[in-house]
């Protein structure tokens, strides 16, 4: 039934100049991958990836980039909003030797991914990639869980120089991996796709969505008609290389394809 | 599936049940996965001349019986909408129906001569969306004089057969049906969405839809469509498919009973999954064997409980 439940932000932190850690205290019933419709009920209402989720409590972190996360950008501790979800595929545990590779806000979500896997005694490897040090997210608390992290800025300001998915092919040429995650833009994705070999992997991916139940179809992809929302955002490799759009082009709130 | 094989204006059709107007509609992808998971007839989301970004969210709220929503008539025009209907043919031979919405006779003019250039099946004139009522005002299928004069106006030049698509919030339902028929509707449709109603969030104290109120779909209309699917099949000679609240076989069963020849499953895709046209077809199947039913025309139909003069007669 409805999974509707409106209640005041805990806990607010500032992660970077444009993302925020928004903490709800909400049993919520999640796994690594799925997300959140929030509203404020001002017009929009918009899907985030869970970053983090305990038995009393879960977070969303959440870039400022158009109009509702600009408005939200705003909201203080104590300030209401209503959340649905969580919603959506999750990603698969693997026990092995895993390597993460995302970029941008994607990457919290990845923290959530690598608690988990870490507690079913997964080997994680981190790759945190975001254009220079001042944009990179969540560097102290994946050390802190004791994942093997790789830190790249486009800049060189931090880590390594370049992209997550530059340092992902060292890895990747240098040390055998059992699964690969990633999570990120789709140019990102479809990167390190081409260069990562035979290994299997999941992706999660983003498209705009409405109703984030399955219903109004605004989130398929192309040619297979899955829905981002259902069995979405996370897809498994064999269904990953079947879209034909992936990296080319996405749908508008209108439904109109719009090319990367 | 022999079993459950029938013809739809001369179009032969695997399952009766049909995917409809703004469910999973949106991309040939979508209506491709609903066809291959056993829609026996897919239809487009309700195209409009020009692209429409559709309401804010929220879009679509749920409750107990079903759920309200105001998606805003979002589609990408009909230019792109009958590309996405014309590459879904490509990969999919089953029927398609086009879904066009307008608010004046013109528009509806040139939304078919689009459609007659496009690999679609038949033409579905929604008169008959609950959720633009800021923008557009009642819907058109309120006026059995409108109704008429868009479908005679449509029909004089549509290449394909016409399906009007009915409002259920109407007194007179028999009326407007009739006025559909003569005017030259090929087939009905209904039952669109109920209402519109409300939702409130008792804790910010705001309506949940952003529109503030939404059509209702799902469980809770059943029992109205089946009686306005009843209420029509009693006044008109010409196929119904109907729609609303359909979740199981048996809901299949009854709305056939009621008089629909074709079936919509539209929110029972989300309570479900994809898996429900499947779902129901074996479960009509199972139900149809246990009564020796061989085939849909063996379903028995209910007697009429309505004729056309008494019913009209008393709606005046
Ligand atoms: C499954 C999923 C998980 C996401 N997780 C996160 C997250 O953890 N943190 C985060 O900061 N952002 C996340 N996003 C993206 C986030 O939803 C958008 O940044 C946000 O909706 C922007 O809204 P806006 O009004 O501020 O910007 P707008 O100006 O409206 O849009 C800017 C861009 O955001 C995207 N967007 C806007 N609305 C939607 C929508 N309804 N659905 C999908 N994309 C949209 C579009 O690409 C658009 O071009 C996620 C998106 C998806 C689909
Ligand atoms: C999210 C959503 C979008 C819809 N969009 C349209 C539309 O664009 N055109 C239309 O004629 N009907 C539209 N409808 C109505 C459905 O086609 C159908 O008539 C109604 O939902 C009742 O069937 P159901 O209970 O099986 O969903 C929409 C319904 C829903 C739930
Ligand atoms: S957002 Fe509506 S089907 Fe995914």
């Amino acid at each position: 039934m409805d999974k509707r439940f409106t209640l005041p932000i805990a806990k607010i932190v500032k992660e970077t100049d444009s993302v925020k850690t928004f903490t709800f205290k909400h049993k919520i019933d999640a796994k690594p991958g799925q997300f959140i419709m929030l509203t404020d009920f001002e017009g929009g209402e918009k899907p985030f990836s869970i970053s983090n989720c305990s038995a009393d409590e879960f977070s969303v972190t959440i870039k400022r980039i158009g109009e509702f996360t600009t408005r939200l950008d705003d909201f203080c501790e104590g300030d209401l909003v209503s959340i649905r979800g969580a919603y959506g595929s999750s990603f698969f545990i693997s026990k092995k030797k895993v390597l993460l590779v995302s970029g941008g806000y994607a990457v919290p979500t990845f923290y959530f991914l690598s608690k988990v896997l870490l507690a079913n005694g997964a080997d994680v490897t981190v790759v945190n990639g975001a254009r220079s040090k001042e944009d990179l997210l969540f560097v102290k608390r994946f050390k802190k869980i004791g994942v093997k992290l790789f830190n790249a800025t486009i800049d060189g300001s931090f880590g390594e120089k370049g992209t997550a998915v530059d340092v992902a092919g060292k890895l990747l040429k240098n040390e055998n991996f059992d699964f690969l995650y990633s999570s990120g833009p789709d140019l990102m994705m479809k990167a390190l796709q081409n260069i990562c070999g035979e290994i299997d992997y999941e992706f999660c991916f983003e498209r705009y969505m409405k109703c984030a139940i399955g219903i109004c179809g605004n989130c398929t992809m192309d040619p297979l008609g899955l829905r981002l929302c259902v069995e979405g955002p996370v897809l498994p490799k064999e269904k990953v290389v079947q879209l034909t759009e992936f990296g080319k082009y996405h749908r508008k709130p209108s439904g109109s394809r719009v090319d990367f | 599936m022999e079993m459950l094989r029938t013809e739809f204006l001369g179009k032969k059709v695997s399952s009766p049940l049909v995917l409809p107007a703004g469910v999973m509609g949106m991309s040939f992808s979508g209506l491709h996965f609903s066809a291959i998971s056993g829609a026996g007839v897919v239809t487009s989301k309700s195209l409009t001349l020009n692209s429409r970004t559709g309401h804010k969210g929220p879009v679509i709220a749920e409750f107990e019986g079903g759920f309200i929503n105001a998606m805003g008539l979002c589609n990408p025009g009909i230019e792109e909408g009958l590309a996405e209907i014309n590459e879904f043919k490509k990969v999919c031979d089953k029927p398609v129906i086009v879904s066009v919405f307008a608010t004046s006779t013109d528009d509806f003019i040139k939304l078919t001569k689009y459609v007659n250039t496009s690999k679609g099946d038949f033409l579905e004139l929604n008169l008959s969306c609950p959720n633009v009522f800021d923008e557009f005002g009642i819907p058109l299928a309120a006026s059995k004089e409108k109704v008429a004069e868009i479908i005679a106006s449509v029909k004089k030049i549509s290449k394909l057969p016409i399906i009007a698509k009915l409002s259920p919030n109407v007194y007179n339902i028999s009326e407007i049906a009739l006025s559909a028929e003569k005017a030259g509707a090929d087939a009905l449709c209904l039952i669109n969405t109920v209402g519109p109603g409300m939702l409130i969030d008792k804790k910010m104290v705001k309506p949940i839809l952003s529109n503030r109120t939404g059509g209702l779909s799902g469980p809770c209309v059943k029992p109205i469509a089946l009686r306005l699917v009843h209420e029509v099949y009693s006044c008109v000679n010409i196929p119904i498919i109907g729609m609303g609240g359909i979740t199981y076989g048996d809901d299949a069963i009854e709305i056939i009973m009621a008089g629909a020849t074709l079936v919509g499953v539209g929110t029972a895709v989300h309570y479900r999954g994809i898996e429900v046209f499947s779902k129901i077809n074996e479960e009509m199947k199972i139900f149809m064997k246990e009564e020796n039913y061989a085939n849909l025309n063996e379903i028995p139909k209910l007697e009429k409980l309505w004729t056309k003069d008494s019913h009209c007669q008393l709606q005046k």
